[in-house]
């Protein structure tokens, strides 16, 4: 609704992809030597970031965000980005909500029945530092306190495209900072 | 009652009926912002329950909520609020219940076993004891958890709080640190009763002494250790006339330039603002 | 011959246990607090005998911020927003609850456009909270599509509130008074349409798929019966009482705002059991619409907040042009009205049942004390009993069919 598809007159050149070249270099490379060449350290950042496994850790109202963000509308798996139950299984840890003194050891249970590497993102101001609930006599400021955070997602409670920015910021954190152990 | 609450039946001959149901066992009854509460002794309160329940005109079947009250000033500080709902009579009571620290109020699980997680609340919130409930255990607070927050003298931010130890490799307790204060206002104006002293009050409060001496004036003032440090010459006032005074550096167009944005791909050609 | 039969009927136990006979013992598991099926952070400790539920335990507290006390700290307006974060799923019926209680301490009046605003938002936070809550009952029980398409209608539903109030979830759009700001006559005309056109089309697709469904009515029919008395004993409301067959809706039975002049059913029960209540809230959510549109129909115009200048701020148009205007809006935003003395106990039709607020106010600005009726405490209270008997795969069923939100049990 609203988004023209067809490129407006005069103007041919708006919708030359950016990398065109980058992928008619590859193209070519694919169909004259039949392999492509890469270090491995780079074949690794590429599996990891397209295949962000997180784990739901839905705590309070920013769970509902994380599962709109997964829902057809914002749709989180284009990216390779799929929800899982179990600890085992994911890459990247999604704390969405408060987190209580209750709840913080089964937190930081969880987090270390991950493999490695493993990623945390730390979804509103609840988990970023306590929040609207700073000063309550229950509540962790903060979840970095707890286990550590990569990628703050600021709001109350972040809108399914601030997690998913949020996301998409992870993945270029993964690409930049290249090590194989983290 | 002008605002748009919800309406139920009428609190008329409420209170009557349950006068005359509970006799001695009610202690007061009050009509306050549309609401009837009743003021029960504590001892009486699972027979005063079950006369609720079951007179005829009161008939109130269903218990929807416990709360509990801090007032510290009084000689039996709690109350235990129980908020009933007839669903035939389409009405809402109170029934309020005073308490203290170690006086037990009687449970009323045996009526409503939804009695026994609302006590259980009131119990971790306030400590208040209820004889008769088979599993008072604390509730909402942490395993371990000690005091009972909701009391006036509990601060807010509590006592203790959590972080992962990496030493220990679990999740320990310590005494609370806030990297900033808990800001509270209060709105009382000086005027209008404010009753505590604001700093600098105390001045104005003590009577100045009959013979006191008046205060020196500012020459006759000496430092203890006046005779060794040395004196200065007066020095001149600054004006803005010249750079040098003011300390103002040279104007440059450009004297830093701006960090190059890793996120930004400069276009060919040096972009618009080149 | 016959001491076999009767081995085999389990009337008499084996005389001689063979190899193969495993004596079995009870244990005890641990379901959650990190579980996707237990909607939030609850942790059930069930004693199973086999397959078979003999006691649950649940542990709640794992949300628990400590709401209650923070209100005490806070002025009567900053408070509002706590409301929103109860209840994640129906913030607005939460804010509800809240500014009925303060409005009947003032004995304040409200303008009759806000109050249909507000039951207009309310009716639009029940879709929204039964979209959630039918979606994720059928994917606890193994469907999957329908979830996808309700979601459709929930991210329609945050449009609209974020188009009225700014927010997407936690609008903060009641106000003691009447509602925060005018909603325009272009998101209401839009509102009108989606209830004419999108609302149904999708939802009722999407509940076909699994109203007469054979796997899905195995998985809820006769599942965690209730009988009245047990309803009325354990505090039931919402649909769960009326799951159970008593027809007790606050909005009828209480009338609050115009709820008085709307018309509309009372959907219930004949079994008791998690189909029943999940039918319940089906036709709840097309009664909803209905007045909805009943709202758009007959909604007046005027003010949409008290004129009280001592409870209301006033407009920023209104301060550009007046002293008294600004000093209000400084009072207001920085110490707060003041309430008189009293207590009140105001109970809204929240979509998961009764949601009261028990509020002390001792005269000054901010509360004295505040308690908060949640719906799911007494909910899943009855847990036990009535997952007693029942499979252990049957837990998730009951649990979808309660409807149970941890920001507002443990609060």
């Amino acid at each position: 609704m609203g988004v023209e598809l067809q490129p407006a007159p005069g103007s041919p050149s708006s919708l030359v992809p950016p990398d065109q070249g980058f992928f008619d270099g590859l193209n070519g490379e694919l169909t004259d030597k039949g392999f492509l060449v890469t270090s491995t350290e780079e074949l690794f950042q590429w599996a990891r970031t397209g295949s962000l496994w997180w784990m739901t850790f839905g705590l309070a109202c920013c769970a509902v965000e994380m599962i709109h963000v997964n829902m057809p509308r914002y749709d989180l798996e284009r990216f390779g980005a799929a929800p899982r139950a179990s600890p085992r299984q994911s890459d990247v840890m999604i704390v969405a909500g408060t987190l209580c003194n209750k709840m913080a050891p089964a937190l930081r249970k969880v987090y270390d029945q991950m493999s490695e590497p493993k990623y945390v993102i730390s979804m509103g101001s609840c988990a970023n530092g306590g929040g609207y609930y700073h000063y309550s006599y229950s509540v962790v400021r903060g979840c970095d306190r707890i286990v550590p955070v990569d990628i703050y997602v600021p709001g109350c409670p972040p809108t399914a495209e601030a997690l998913l920015y949020g996301i998409m910021q992870l993945q270029r954190k993964i690409r930049r900072s290249g090590s194989i152990e983290r | 009652m002008r605002a748009p609450a919800p309406a139920y039946a009428s609190n008329d001959g409420v209170i009557d009926s349950a006068r005359a149901a509970l006799g001695g066992m009610l202690l007061d009854a009050v009509d306050h912002v549309g609401e009837v509460a009743l003021h029960v002794r504590r001892e009486d309160l699972y027979d005063a329950m079950i006369a609720l329940r079951d007179t005829p005109g009161l008939a109130y079947q269903q218990l929807m909520e416990i709360a509990g009250v801090d007032y510290p000033d009084r000689a039996e500080r709690f109350e235990v609020v129980y908020c009933m709902l007839s669903l035939t009579r389409n009405h809402r009571l109170r029934v309020h219940v005073a308490t203290d620290e170690e006086k037990p109020v009687p449970s009323v699980t045996d009526i409503w076993p939804v009695a026994g997680w609302l006590e259980r609340e009131v119990y971790d919130m306030y400590g208040v004891l209820f004889s008769g409930n088979p599993d008072l255990r604390r509730i909402l607070t942490d395993y371990g958890f000690r005091g009972h927050p909701q009391r006036k003298d509990f601060p807010l931010t509590g006592y203790v709080e959590l972080r992962y130890s990496e030493e220990s490799k679990r999740v320990v307790y310590e005494p609370v640190q806030l990297a900033q204060d808990f800001r509270t206002f209060d709105f009382m104006s000086p005027w209008e009763g404010a009753n505590y002293v604001l700093p600098g009050d105390e001045k104005g409060a003590l009577p100045q002494a009959k013979g006191a001496q008046t205060p020196l004036s500012a020459d006759t003032i000496v430092k203890a250790n006046a005779a060794q440090s040395p004196t200065q010459a007066p020095t001149e006032p600054k004006s803005t006339e010249s750079t040098a005074q003011t300390g103002a550096g040279k104007s440059e167009s450009d004297a830093t330039p701006k960090p190059a944005n890793p996120d930004v791909v400069p276009t060919k050609g040096g972009g618009q603002n080149q | 011959m016959s001491l076999y039969v009767e081995e085999l009927l389990g009337e008499a136990d084996a005389a001689d246990p063979t190899t193969g006979d495993v004596t079995i013992q009870n244990y005890t598991i641990n379901f959650g607090p990190q579980h996707p099926a237990a909607h939030g952070v609850l942790r059930l400790v069930m004693e199973l005998d086999g397959e078979i539920v003999e006691r649950v335990d649940p542990h709640v507290g794992l949300l628990h911020r400590g709401t209650e006390k923070l209100i005490e700290y806070k002025t009567y307006t900053q408070a509002l927003p706590y409301f929103d974060r109860l209840d994640y799923c129906s913030p607005l019926c939460m804010e509800h609850s809240w500014v009925l209680a303060v409005e009947k301490l003032l004995d304040l009046e409200v303008p009759e456009r806000a109050q249909y605003l507000r039951v207009f938002f309310a009716e639009l936070t029940r879709i929204s909270n039964h979209m959630l809550n039918l979606g994720s009952h059928v994917m606890d029980v193994g469907a999957m599509t329908p979830n996808l398409w309700l979601f459709e209608i929930r991210e329609d539903c945050m449009n609209f509130f974020e188009r009225v109030s700014g927010a997407r979830m936690h609008s903060n759009y009641f106000r003691p008074g009447g509602v925060h700001q005018d909603a325009p006559l272009k998101l209401l005309a839009d509102i009108g349409d989606w209830l004419d056109t999108r609302l149904p089309r999708l939802f009722e697709d999407a509940i076909s798929l699994v109203a007469d469904n054979r796997i899905f009515k195995q998985r809820n029919v006769d599942i965690a019966v209730v009988s009245r008395d047990d309803a009325i004993k354990w505090g039931f409301s919402g649909p769960m009482i009326r799951g159970s067959g008593i027809a007790w809706d606050l909005r009828k039975s209480q009338p609050y705002d115009a709820y008085a002049k709307m018309d509309f059913e009372v959907p219930v029960g004949t079994r008791g059991d998690c189909y029943d209540r999940f039918m319940v809230r089906v036709e709840e959510v097309r009664q909803s619409a209905r007045i909805m549109k009943q709202c758009l129909r007959d909604m007046p115009e005027g003010p949409i907040a008290s004129l009280d200048r001592k409870v209301v701020p006033p407009k920023r148009g209104e301060m550009k042009q007046s002293m008294e205007a600004l000093i209000h809006h400084f009072k207001l935003y920085t110490e707060g009205f003041h309430v008189p003395a009293g207590d009140v106990y105001v109970a809204t039709e929240s979509p998961k049942g009764e949601f009261g607020v028990y509020l002390v106010a001792d005269g000054s600005n901010k509360p004295y004390r505040c308690k908060i009726r949640p719906t799911a405490f007494s909910h899943l209270q009855a847990m036990d009993f009535m997952a007693k008997g029942h499979m252990l795969a049957d837990t998730t069923a009951i649990l979808g069919a309660m409807d149970i939100v941890f920001g507002e049990c443990d609060r």
